[in-house]
């Protein structure tokens, strides 16, 4: 019971002084800020359309989500979950146009499956360096983030460049390896019922299999976990590669189900949104999801915003540091080092 | 060419020089900074606005410094006395300088991505105009900026401040073995977040000297991830001044070199992502060494 409180008020303590800081904001600009909350509330929930978009701008974020927990319950604190959403996502969108389209439905589990071993590959190369030689992971991930972000970007101005559309796109899939539009004309796309699925299996994984508990205690504990004869590397690995997976998956349906093709900027910080929305739930499934469709519901409203008044839309940037800055006080390692000074 | 590629890198060096002295002193104090990026950006901007309000580069560099490093000073609150995770909150402080500017711009100035105001005072040279003429080091003396100095000066001096000042060895004693400085009565956390301030200090110098060396116009993109790279260098010189200063260097060279050689084909995206690669593999090479020392 008492968990249960502690990680609601987890959740909700750095929201609240985020939305103070941003009700500040809005009065020094001379806007009434429960007007304009109540407006992003009813643009990012008000009518079914509405909704549907914000879950659409939430799908890439679940899944980000999901991928940066899997490392963090570990204790491992990947921050390269964005350089396998690009890597993972550019994968899937070139397997999409470049395979033959008379695979017809085969077309989008192909493409999925090579998103995630390229997501996976990916994240397994720091997850490797850390369990064999202690490469520093923060390091290692952030540095492949922009390696990432280099290799997608010289591939989609060059080889995968479409000749068609000019500059810094591939050209689209195949109709065949489409993600189906649930609702149209709105974007949500079956990528989200994808990401359903995934967090409800993370939630699975964390509770239901020996792998999982394992994860957690390697993440509590690794000397412990030695002790009792858990493999803390290969715990380490598969964490990684997990990630990636997930990461990639992510990049896959965002390619498949948003954009149809890959573009330059294809990721719009999601691997961060998702680490936001991973700290504030404190890695739990459903604050995960209450947490990225917060997020998304952010994003969708604030575009409206923007369009509608005098508001920028970098006031759901403004929210988004803040969460990141104030969300992180009781993570693993943290609590760990605290305690030891104690 | 190579006078060319020379004056242009050293420019280019600047603001990572800067970025990475402030952020080998934050390291040294057991601080990893991520958010140089954020408080270089912020330096930058406000650089351009007071340097266009006041028609003086000085004020200018040096409230954009201040601004920095009252930023960085109240970051580190965050992380020493509310138990913030530094990498997190760092990421977060990016995304919060990144929003705040934003939000800033097209409040004020209406403008979405770029600032362009008028009379804005650039960085002045610090050599008349007539050493160009001197061979291979003409057009770099000619450029050269006040800040560049003071970065060099920075540097020559760094090793002995950490080394053989109180201060400098509070700061290493700090981010080596905290409880020590606790048992001799000194507070770690007030170091820390001291080092941070000077962090965002120099932070903030690198954004005056990226705004204000040449173009004068304020733009999103403007630190382009220098304030990672920044960290890349002092980790790849590992948080030693003069590898971190050669390593800056290094890159700075890079950058300049990198549209030269799109010329001869090499694509300059893969080549920008060249020192994210080095530091990768500088990482993997040092752990090895000395994982076969242990051995």
């Amino acid at each position: 019971m008492s968990t249960w409180l502690n990680r609601g008020v987890g959740f909700a303590v750095p929201l609240l002084i985020a939305f103070l800081v941003s009700a500040v904001v809005l009065l020094a600009i001379g806007e009434n800020p429960l007007d304009t909350f109540s407006l992003m509330l009813t643009e990012g929930f008000g009518s079914p359309r509405r909704f549907a978009s914000t879950l659409s701008a939430a799908t890439p974020l679940l899944f980000t989500a999901v991928g940066t927990a899997i490392c963090f319950r570990a204790g491992v604190f990947n921050v390269g979950v964005d350089g396998a959403f690009l890597i993972g996502g550019l994968a899937a969108v070139v397997a999409g146009f470049s395979l033959p389209a008379g695979l017809g439905w085969a077309l989008v589990p192909i493409c999925l499956t090579i998103a995630a071993v390229f997501g996976a590959a990916w994240l397994f190369i720091p997850g490797w360096l850390l369990a064999k030689l202690q490469v520093d992971e923060v390091v290692s991930t952030l540095m492949l983030n922009f390696i990432a972000l280099a290799i997608t970007g010289y591939l989609v101005n060059g080889p995968f460049l479409s000749r068609q559309s000019g500059n810094n796109v591939t050209p689209p899939v195949h109709e065949a390896a489409e993600l189906s539009r649930l609702m149209p004309p709105a974007t949500l796309h079956s990528g989200f019922l994808m990401a359903l699925v995934v967090l409800v299996a993370y939630a699975f994984w964390t509770r239901r299999t020996p792998a999982g508990l394992e994860g957690a205690w390697v993440g509590l504990n690794r000397r412990f976990s030695r002790v009792v004869g858990v493999s803390v590397e290969r715990t380490i690995i598969l964490a990684m590669v997990l990630s990636g997976v997930v990461g990639g998956l992510g990049g896959a349906a965002h390619g498949l189900g948003q954009l149809h093709r890959f573009t330059d900027g294809f990721s719009a910080g999601y691997g961060f949104t998702g680490m936001a929305v991973a700290l504030l739930a404190h890695n739990s499934p459903l604050g995960m999801l209450i947490g990225a469709v917060l997020f998304g519901a952010l994003a969708s409203a604030g575009t409206t915003i923007q369009l509608f008044s005098d508001i920028p839309l970098d006031l759901v940037n403004i929210i988004q540091g803040i969460v990141m800055i104030f969300a992180v006080i009781e993570l693993g390692r943290i609590t760990i080092r605290r305690r030891a000074k104690a | 060419m190579i006078e060319q590629v020379l004056a242009s890198g050293v420019v280019l060096t600047t603001p990572i020089l800067l970025a990475a002295i402030g952020g080998l002193v934050n390291r040294q104090a057991g601080i990893v900074n991520i958010a140089l990026e954020g408080k270089m950006l912020a330096g930058a901007f406000v650089a351009i606005v007071i340097s266009a309000a006041t028609g003086s580069w000085l004020i200018a560099t040096v409230t954009a410094a201040l601004v920095s490093m009252v930023i960085g000073w109240g970051f580190s609150l965050t992380i020493t006395r509310l138990g913030a995770n530094m990498i997190t909150a760092g990421l977060g402080l990016n995304v919060l300088a990144a929003g705040s500017i934003g939000f800033l711009m097209s409040y004020a100035y209406g403008s979405s991505g770029t600032l362009r105001l008028p009379d804005v005072a650039l960085l002045p040279h610090v050599f008349p105009a007539s050493v160009e003429g001197l061979p291979v080091v003409g057009q770099l003396l000619a450029n050269l900026d006040p800040l560049t100095i003071l970065a060099v000066l920075s540097i020559a001096v760094l090793p002995f401040l950490l080394g053989a000042t109180r201060f400098g060895l509070w700061i290493r004693a700090t981010g080596n073995a905290a409880p020590v400085m606790r048992s001799v009565g000194l507070n770690p956390k007030l170091l820390q977040e001291a080092s941070t301030a000077f962090a965002g200090f120099f932070a903030g110098l690198a954004g005056a000297q990226l705004a204000l060396a040449s173009i004068g116009i304020f733009n999103e993109g403007l630190t382009a991830g220098r304030g990672f790279i920044a960290l890349a260098a002092f980790y790849f010189g590992r948080d030693r001044p003069w590898q971190t200063a050669a390593a800056c260097l290094l890159f700075g060279l890079l950058d300049a070199a990198q549209i030269r050689m799109q010329t001869v084909g090499l694509p300059p995206r893969l080549i920008g992502a060249l020192p994210y690669l080095m530091v990768l593999v500088a990482l993997v090479v040092s752990q090895m060494r000395s994982l076969r020392r242990t051995q």
